[in-house]
């Protein structure tokens, strides 16, 4: 009977220790990871920027008229977030390519960040292979022209060599760090749910991906990746930058 | 005396009781041969003008068959370019009709009218009245006739096939496709009609149980008597040397009874896997009385005694890890344009697989016919089985739903008792409501504990998924699709997440079309008439008498990927397997010619099983190295590896590495530390190096590993001298990287000319190392080009070892130069390095190219000869061996071509 109850407590105690908040307090400005800056009137694909899977920065200066204009685009591949000076406008997919920008009327700068996913097969529906954005651009039916585009090196750059500092409000896509502590070093999962899409390196080291709209809410962190003690987490968020937490899960989590 | 007169009358007893029963039993009769039949490309039925049923059938059919055998529908006058073409295309109702006699004593009896496959939508007449309709893609129809046929009576039987989409459901769905198998209309397999008692088995399904030997065998009982009924229900089970027998009471008055009994076989009994496929068959024996009629019925069925499970990576099964590896099928029978249904049709395909050393097939949104399930238990393969589900097949829509839900039930129910199958998954790469598929997936879960499931293949992943099939996960990708000149990498660290991870549709490297194969479609339902129209295209581009000669080289080059390609996912330690696409050739989708077999299953002769098997079976000897091309200043450094995932570990394992010439000399030797390696895993077993300072002339060489001397792989590797001093003008040989005056007076001065102009400036695509992903018509990407073809026997290439292949030593010639377009010089031109193009396109390319220009001689190679040269061993060596040939007497270009092509491809 004795050693049940204490079992029970010290299950419940390595609970408390799974479920332990990671606060994300630092952040690395993305401007860190920008490559060389390609420009054209009109949008380039990402095969056209020798990126064949990751992440490209669309800029363009944008001159509003009312207090709400539709933004559209032709063709995404495959996810984007868009950022009107800094601010969260909303998400584009392939499936859903219209968004209303809200602004007082004046000029901006448009900022589209877009993930490609890798190629995929995707059957019938999709027979070529563009990646990122292409097409037109349009603001209340007018295109869009002389673009900016940044690639970003999310995957390849050193985690180590980002230079973080103390988080302030902007909500703009960058990486956040966060550290955790073990008593011993176990697989996990770490739950993602509120954050939108983006990545994770655990002590350096690179551990997944996320996606808010997938039923898969974690990903698992073998135990080879984690250490007693003191862990460090860095996170490249795309969409929800307001998110301040992650949890850690003794399962998966799935919505 | 009294007694033997009782024991008379007992033996007379018993022989009555066994005429009865006997009299009892199941009849049936075959329904197979002639019918009377009739199209109706009207739809008669659903215009409510006088349907096909009202009348007596005009014309005859044989069954079992399909429409097309009997040259039935529109004769197709298209030769379509992405697929095969059917020769009569048939699309709609179409009615089948034959009079028969229910035999008197039937009476009493259930009565069934039995079809093995049909496609899909199949209906029933008596005499004018409909009075079944049946829709499953994936099993047999068994339509209840008994309250509407009376025995003793003749009935006119109008059954009706409807081949037309029942459901809003992808068209290329391999269940029903148009475009690899065919979307037939007609009757496979058994077809009968059967009396049974009203007492009956419905349904006859065993749980076995390894940890004490035992099996759960549930029977539902159909009792149609409306009374009660006793009696008892026998069970005998037989195998190889084992027989055993085992029965209990049964007792009912309800219409549905499930029988549930534990019967425990003994220590005996043998588990079922890949290296021991043992098979059972029980047969269950009903036998009961309501009081005043016997009823007596049997059913039986086939099991193995084994149990999945999921692992941390693996799938387990009998408690141990097992690795996949596999082919995706994709219902590809161009020989009848249907699904076989008979043993030795898929007992071949079964003895394929084992003979590539694989042990896993993929039903890609198809589930396949009893006897593919019956052969793979026979012969241990493990199936991957789908239902007829892609794309937007789960976006809201309650009648498809609908069926799914009816479908994945009836899948469990048929094929759930046979040991091969092992993996469900709902369907292919589905988008829509995920909440759904969860649906789907829980529930099959519940139902049937015998297999894995899975929701999607390649997308969205949901809870209850016990395995992944996919491209990637949410730690990276996971399939591979071409291999790399290096061997030090693999996919473990991306396959690590919550559940098994398979890598789907692996390979799909595409080979240009062996035109030999149109021949094989004579007596066919459909034909190659996309590869008429590819091979009048290369007639009429002068190079039809290259054909044979496309297909062998892009052909091994596909075979050199798939080795690469297989091996990184066997170095794959925590990968589930691979499913890959595939060992034989998609006739869809464009049409992709990445088989190593053609679609009939027939080998193209580009590599044998036995050396398929030294990269893909049970154990296979693994190497990781950095590079396959040296400079001879270097040295080869080879981390082995053993993938054992056969039957025991290996215990004192002697490992061997030697490294041969091109002549099979053994140059260098030696033996790894012996070591028992382990089974289940891919165990590190040392490492060894090879300094190649002693090899002074550019040559291939080849590593090789084994282990006991009965497990063998090798890997080609190159080996060069460095070279300074290269591309150097001389009087009579000018290098240039333009094509200026300078170039032309010394053209015209009757001298050579190198061209070596920067890709940059050559118009025109990239060249790439690989061929085609898939094929060039549904994917019309980059590159555009099916590898390579090397004149390898030219002067040129003499101190340039290559095959008439491109190998990996060509890689970093290749993925540095521009494909020059070629069709607008002289026909007779054929450049030594020869680029394959799209079997769609067919024109001529070369990455180089000599010719008289102007009086002169001229070589051109478009081939970046200035980024870093120091790492490019094999670039080097192919300059090095040009320079020799140019500054050679043997320089004598034959083909005179106008100064105006050279410029047609330069961009300046």
């Amino acid at each position: 009977m004795w050693r049940k109850i204490a079992l029970g407590v010290t299950m419940l105690a390595s609970q408390t220790l799974m479920a332990q908040e990671i606060v994300f307090n630092q952040k690395a400005a993305l401007a860190q990871v920008y490559q060389k800056a390609v420009e054209a009137d009109g949008l380039l694909p990402m095969n056209d920027l020798n990126v064949d899977f990751g992440y490209v920065l669309y800029l363009a200066e944008i001159t509003t008229q009312a207090e709400s204009e539709d933004l559209e685009l032709e063709n995404v591949r495959d996810y984007a977030s868009v950022y009107v000076d800094g601010k969260l406008q909303g998400r584009l997919t392939d499936n859903h390519k219209k968004i209303v920008i809200k602004t007082t009327p004046g000029k901006y700068l448009l900022q589209i960040y877009v993930e490609n996913i890798g190629r995929i097969t995707y059957g019938p529906e999709i027979t070529d292979n563009s990646k990122g954005l292409f097409g037109e651009v349009t603001l209340d039916g007018n295109e869009i022209s002389n673009w900016k585009m940044i690639p970003l090196n999310i995957k390849k750059f050193p985690i180590k060599d980002l230079k973080f500092e103390s988080r302030k409000e902007a909500a703009t896509p960058g990486f956040y760090k966060g550290t955790f502590k073990l008593d011993e070093a176990k697989k996990t999962y770490l739950d993602i749910s509120g954050w939108g899409m983006g990545e994770v390196w655990i002590n350096q080291k690179y551990v997944g991906s996320y996606w808010e709209e997938e039923k898969q809410r974690s990903i698992l962190i073998p135990a080879e990746n984690l250490m007693q003690g003191e862990n460090e987490i860095v996170v490249f968020e795309l969409k929800n930058n307001q998110q301040k937490t992650m949890k850690l899960s003794q399962t998966p989590v799935f919505k | 005396m009294n007694i033997y007169k009782n024991l008379t009358c007992l033996l007379l007893m018993l022989f009555l009781m066994q005429a009865c029963a006997l009299k009892a039993q199941t009849v049936s009769v075959d329904l197979s041969g002639k019918w009377k039949f009739q199209t109706d490309v009207m739809d008669f039925r659903r215009g409510s003008l006088s349907p096909r049923y009202n009348h007596v059938l005009q014309e005859e059919i044989q069954l079992p068959g399909i429409t097309d055998d009997y040259k039935i529908g529109y004769k197709v006058p298209y030769q379509y370019i992405d697929r095969l073409t059917r020769k009569y295309e048939y699309m709609g109702p179409a009615w089948y009709q034959r009079d028969i006699e229910i035999p008197a004593a039937w009476k009493g009896k259930k009565i069934f009218m039995y079809f093995e496959r049909t496609h899909w939508l199949s209906s029933i007449y008596v005499d004018t009245k409909e009075v079944s309709a049946i829709d499953y893609i994936s099993v047999p129809h068994n339509h209840d006739l008994t309250n509407f046929v009376k025995p003793g009576k003749t009935h006119r039987i109008t059954v009706c096939i409807d081949n037309r989409f029942q459901y809003k459901t992808h068209k290329w769905n391999h269940a029903h496709t148009e475009f690899t198998q065919i979307n037939w209309n007609g009757i496979l397999g058994e077809m009968k009609l059967m009396a049974i008692d009203p007492v009956y088995i419905e349904d006859l399904q065993v749980y076995p149980n390894i940890a004490d030997k035992s099996i759960k065998v549930r029977l539902q009982v159909n009792n149609e008597t409306k009374k009660q009924f006793k009696g008892k229900a026998s069970f005998t089970i037989n195998g190889k040397s084992y027989n055993l027998k085992n029965e209990l009471a049964v007792v009912s008055t309800d219409s549905v009874t499930v029988v549930e009994a534990n019967i425990p076989i003994g220590k005996n009994a043998k588990l079922w896997d890949e290296f021991n496929p043992n098979v059972y068959e029980i047969t269950a024996q009903l036998a009961t009385s309501d009081g005043k009629t016997n009823y007596q019925h049997e059913k039986a069925t086939t099991f193995g005694l084994r149990e999945v499970k999921q692992g941390k990576n693996h799938v387990v099964l009998n408690n141990r890890p097992i690795h996949l590896r596999g082919n995706v099928e994709n219902a590809v029978f161009p020989k009848t344009g249907h699904v076989p249904v008979d043993d030795a049709s898929w007992e071949r395909i079964m003895l394929l697989m084992k003979d590539y050393g694989m042990n896993h097939l993929r039903f890609h949104s198809w589930c396949p016919p009893k006897a593919a399930f019956r052969m793979a238990d026979k012969h241990g393969i493990y199936f991957e089985v789908e239902m007829p589900m892609w794309g937007k097949d789960a976006e809201p829509d309650e009648d498809r739903y609908n069926f799914f839900r009816r479908e994945m039930r009836a899948i469990l129910k048929e094929y759930g008792n046979h040991p091969s199958f092992v993996l469900y998954c709902n369907g292919n790469e589905i988008t829509g409501n995920f909440d759904f598929i969860e649906e789907l997936t829980s529930d099959a879960i519940k139902l049937d504990s015998r297999h894995l499931f899975s929701g999607s293949t390649a997308r969205t992943r949901v809870k209850s998924d016990q395995y992944y099939v996919s491209q990637q996960t949410n730690k990276g990708p996971v399939k591979v699709y071409e291999g790399l000149p290096n061997t030090d990498w693999d996919r473990s660290t991306e396959s690590d997440v919550d559940v098994p991870v398979i890598s789907h549709e692996s390979g799909q490297r595409c080979v240009y079309p062996n035109f030999e194969e149109i021949k094989k479609y004579a007596n066919s339902p459909v034909e190659a008439r996309n590869f008429e129209v590819f091979r009048d295209m290369l007639r009429k581009n002068g190079m039809l008498d290259q054909a044979n000669d496309f297909f062998k080289a892009s052909g091994a080059l596909t075979v050199l990927e798939y080795k690469a390609v297989i091996e990184a996912l066997l170095r794959s330690s925590k990968s589930a397997g691979f499913q890959l696409l595939s060992i034989n050739d998609f006739p869809g989708q464009g049409y992709a010619p990445v088989g190593i077999l053609d679609p009939f299953w027939d080998s193209k002769g580009l590599v044998t099983p036995e050396k398929f098997r030294e990269f893909c079976a049970p154990t296979v000897a693994l190497l990781r190295y950095e590079k396959s091309s040296f400079f001879n200043s270097e040295t080869f450094v080879g981390k082995a590896e053993v993938y054992n995932f056969s039957n025991a570990a290996i215990k004192n394992a002697k490992l061997k590495w030697w490294i041969t010439d091109a002549s099979g000399k053994v140059l260098q030797k030696g033996n790894l530390k012996s070591q028992t390696i382990a089974n289940d895993n891919v165990s590190p077993v040392g490492e060894f190096s090879i300094p190649l300072k002693g090899i002074s002339t550019s040559q291939k060489l080849t590593v090789h590993l084994s282990v006991n001397d009965q497990i063998k792989n090798s890997w080609d590797i190159w080996v060069y001298p460095a070279h300074e001093n290269l591309m150097k003008s001389t009087a009579e040989v000018l290098y240039t990287h333009v094509y200026d005056d300078a170039a032309k007076k010394q053209l015209a001065l009757g001298k050579s000319v190198v061209l070596y102009p920067a890709p940059a400036d050559v118009k025109g695509r990239k060249s790439m190392f690989h061929n085609h992903f898939w094929n060039p018509i549904m994917f019309a990407w980059a590159p555009m080009t099916i590898g390579n073809l090397v004149h390898n026997d030219q002067p040129m290439f003499k101190d340039f070892t290559t095959s008439y292949h491109t190998d990996w030593q060509w890689w970093d010639i290749l993925n540095n130069a521009k494909v020059i377009e070629m069709q607008s010089a002289p026909e007779k031109l054929r450049p030594f390095i020869q680029v394959i193009d799209s079997y769609d396109n067919n024109q001529k390319l070369g990455i180089g190219f000599e010719a008289i220009v102007n009086g002169g001689k001229l070589l051109v190679l478009a081939v970046d000869t200035k980024t870093d040269m120091d790492k490019r061993p094999a670039t080097q060596q192919l300059l090095y061996s040009i320079d020799n040939y140019v500054k050679s007497g043997k320089f004598s270009p034959q083909v005179n071509v106008d100064e105006k092509f050279i410029q047609s491809f330069l961009n300046k």
